[in-house]
């Protein structure tokens, strides 16, 4: 249990996937212009993420590793995989936001099934695999990685929606603000960083 | 004031052939008078010019104190070091020629190249000009090291003022509080600039034993000769630091040894009223209650945010006590205030109306939650010394989402109950 509210914490706060790894960035930038539809992003990709880190965990250890029930190093196997879980878990989701909520999967457009290839849900497999988590760290990180993500993607559309109302030159509207804002975003989450939530569950 | 306000009439520049050199003029001139445009009667009212100038000029009285304190304490602190006049009024000459020394550079710096960068993009923009830099320049002073490198402090402000509030549209537009962005910036880009024990001394090229003090012309022959003139102390370039000064903050000493190391070196009266090393503004409680307090009652700052940031400085302070596992969590909750800029910063940046949250109930979370993560990067966070400037711009990037929020509900609320 310890370990999982480590792992969620640091995964969510400390080491924000978007503004501390600047992963995922496209969908960031291109879907945060109302909270309405960076909400529905941010909650797909907390459901993708919470879902594929622990498949692919499973996948990882028992059937690419050599201590697994294939008892081969299918190793390099791993991103082909991946990218299937991934893919077949955004079609899920697709189907069900599809179903669900058309206005919904109308504004989010091109970037639902793109995220298959946002590089912060695969990263967070890859980072699964490198920092070598257990099971229920993995489910930790998926749903932390996620809910950072979310956290991130919902803050810049809140602030890119006050900033209709300013008068930004013309050459930096859209895009080339939504760049500064991240930076400086990014400058105020290190704040964060170095917070070691390990103290947390250390008793007196 | 009418001779003033003749001068001003006769320097008057054509507006139409002249525009950056009239609004320059113009805002030289609504510093000194306000139109009398009131209306009276039915209709809109215009009950008072309380505009944004007036505004931010309450918030520059405001700091006034601290600033003077802050020159005391630049001079009191160098003495410190040197063993020389170690009682608050001893030398007092000294310690405030000390200080006008090294704070003036500073101030002019800052004024210069905020306001020319205001200038420039007022003449880009073809617009008046903002005063918005009024406050943030009498801010960053005070929230920078008394030793901070001109240079450094150049492009720290050229970085707040240009992609922190320019690029957003100028004053009133910025999403972070624009002091703070010009410290973080030398936070990270110049660590060794605005942290460690040594920066917060100033006048030595290092802190140790036997090290003498670096003074240039305006000590031994600008103020020097002045003082000749009355009699007075004069400055020796052969007085050195006594053993066993370290020039330690309150906060780095608790670091280590918590709570009791911290009062073996100062007392909690040095440290309320400020005699301690810190940055220029941040160290004498009361005067900043003081002017913090004008900006609560004239409502220019808001009292939900400072309150709501008391609160959560004390709740989570005190949850630290009952924890207590680490030295900084041993200091009292209480003491959290005398120590650090806590009091600069919920009641001078934090209650910054632009980048606040808007929405009343949304100042209390706003407010609440600089108060907790602020003390979280202070206590638990050991990558930082201290914590308030960090947790303020972390708020801010969620200020528009707590607005958002809150507004939301309301429409939900009045959909409803039609």
């Amino acid at each position: 249990m310890e370990d999982f509210l480590n792992v969620f914490i640091k995964s969510a706060f400390v080491e924000n996937l978007v503004l501390s790894y600047f992963l995922g960035m496209c969908s960031y930038l291109a879907v945060s212009k109302s909270v309405k539809t960076a909400m529905g992003l941010g909650l797909a990709v907390i459901f993708v993420l919470g879902i594929t880190v622990p498949i692919n965990w499973l996948i990882n250890h028992y059937l690419l590793s050599e201590g697994g029930l294939l008892g081969m190093d299918l190793t390099f196997l791993r991103f082909i995989l991946f990218i299937a879980v991934i893919a077949s878990m955004v079609q899920l989701v697709e189907m069900v936001i599809e179903k669900m909520s058309p206005a919904l999967y109308n504004s989010l457009g091109i970037f639902l099934p793109l995220i298959t290839v946002n590089c912060a849900i695969l990263g967070a497999s890859l980072f699964m695999i490198s920092r070598e988590y257990n099971f229920s760290e993995s489910v930790a990180f998926g749903l932390g990685g996620g809910f950072g993500w979310f956290l991130a993607i919902i803050a810049i559309a809140a602030i890119r929606e006050k900033l209709k109302y300013s008068n930004i030159p013309a050459p930096l509207r859209g895009l080339g603000i939504a760049f500064i804002i991240t930076g400086l975003m990014g400058m105020a989450f290190m704040g964060l960083m170095g917070i070691d939530p390990a103290i947390f569950f250390s008793g007196k | 004031m009418k001779r003033i306000l003749k001068y001003f009439k006769k320097i008057e520049p054509d507006k139409l052939k002249k525009p950056l050199l009239f609004s320059m003029w113009e805002s030289f001139f609504t510093f000194f008078f306000v139109p009398k445009d009131t209306t009276s009667g039915i209709g809109t009212h215009i009950k008072d010019r309380m505009d944004l100038k007036r505004l931010m000029t309450f918030v520059v009285i405001g700091l006034i104190p601290a600033y003077i304190f802050g020159i005391y304490n630049i001079g009191h602190q160098h003495f410190l070091a040197l063993g020389q006049f170690t009682d608050l009024s001893a030398g007092w000459n000294l310690k405030i020629a000390h200080g006008i020394i090294k704070l003036l550079p500073i101030f002019v710096v800052t004024m210069v190249i905020g306001l020319g960068w205001e200038f420039v993009f007022a003449s880009k923009k073809g617009e008046g000009i903002e005063e918005g830099f009024l406050v943030s320049g009498a801010l960053i002073p005070l929230i920078m090291p008394p030793d901070i490198p001109l240079w450094i402090l150049a492009i720290a402000i050229t970085f707040a003022v240009v992609l922190g509030k320019e690029v957003f549209g100028g004053t009133g537009m910025n999403i972070w509080n624009v002091a703070l962005l010009a410290r973080i910036f030398v936070f990270f880009a110049y660590p060794l600039a605005i942290s460690g024990d040594e920066v917060w001394i100033s006048g030595f090229d290092k802190i140790a034993a036997g090290v003498s003090p670096n003074y240039g012309w305006f000590h031994t022959g600008l103020f020097n000769t002045i003082f000749d003139w009355f009699g007075w102390a004069k400055f020796d370039p052969g007085w050195s630091i006594v053993d066993g000064f370290t020039g330690a903050t309150p906060l780095a000493i608790a670091k280590d040894g918590g709570w009791d190391a911290v009062t073996q070196v100062y007392s909690t009266s040095d440290m309320l009223w400020g005699t301690i090393p810190g940055s220029i503004g941040e160290t004498s409680k009361p005067l900043l209650l003081l002017g913090g307090l004008l900006i609560l009652l004239t409502g220019i700052a808001d009292w939900r945010i400072t309150i709501s940031a008391i609160i959560g400085i004390a709740l989570s302070g005190f949850i630290f006590n009952m924890w207590g596992i680490t030295p900084l969590m041993t200091i009292p909750w209480y003491y959290h205030f005398y120590i650090g800029g806590a009091v600069l910063a919920i009641f001078f940046m934090a209650t910054d109306p632009v980048t606040a949250s808007s929405t009343f109930r949304g100042k209390w979370i706003y407010g609440f939650m600089i108060g907790v993560i602020g003390m979280l990067i202070r206590v638990i966070n050991p990558a930082y010394p201290e914590g308030w400037m960090l947790a303020i711009l972390f708020m801010n990037s969620f200020a528009p989402l707590i607005d958002h929020f809150i507004i939301s509900k309301h429409i939900k609320k009045r959909l409803k109950s039609e």
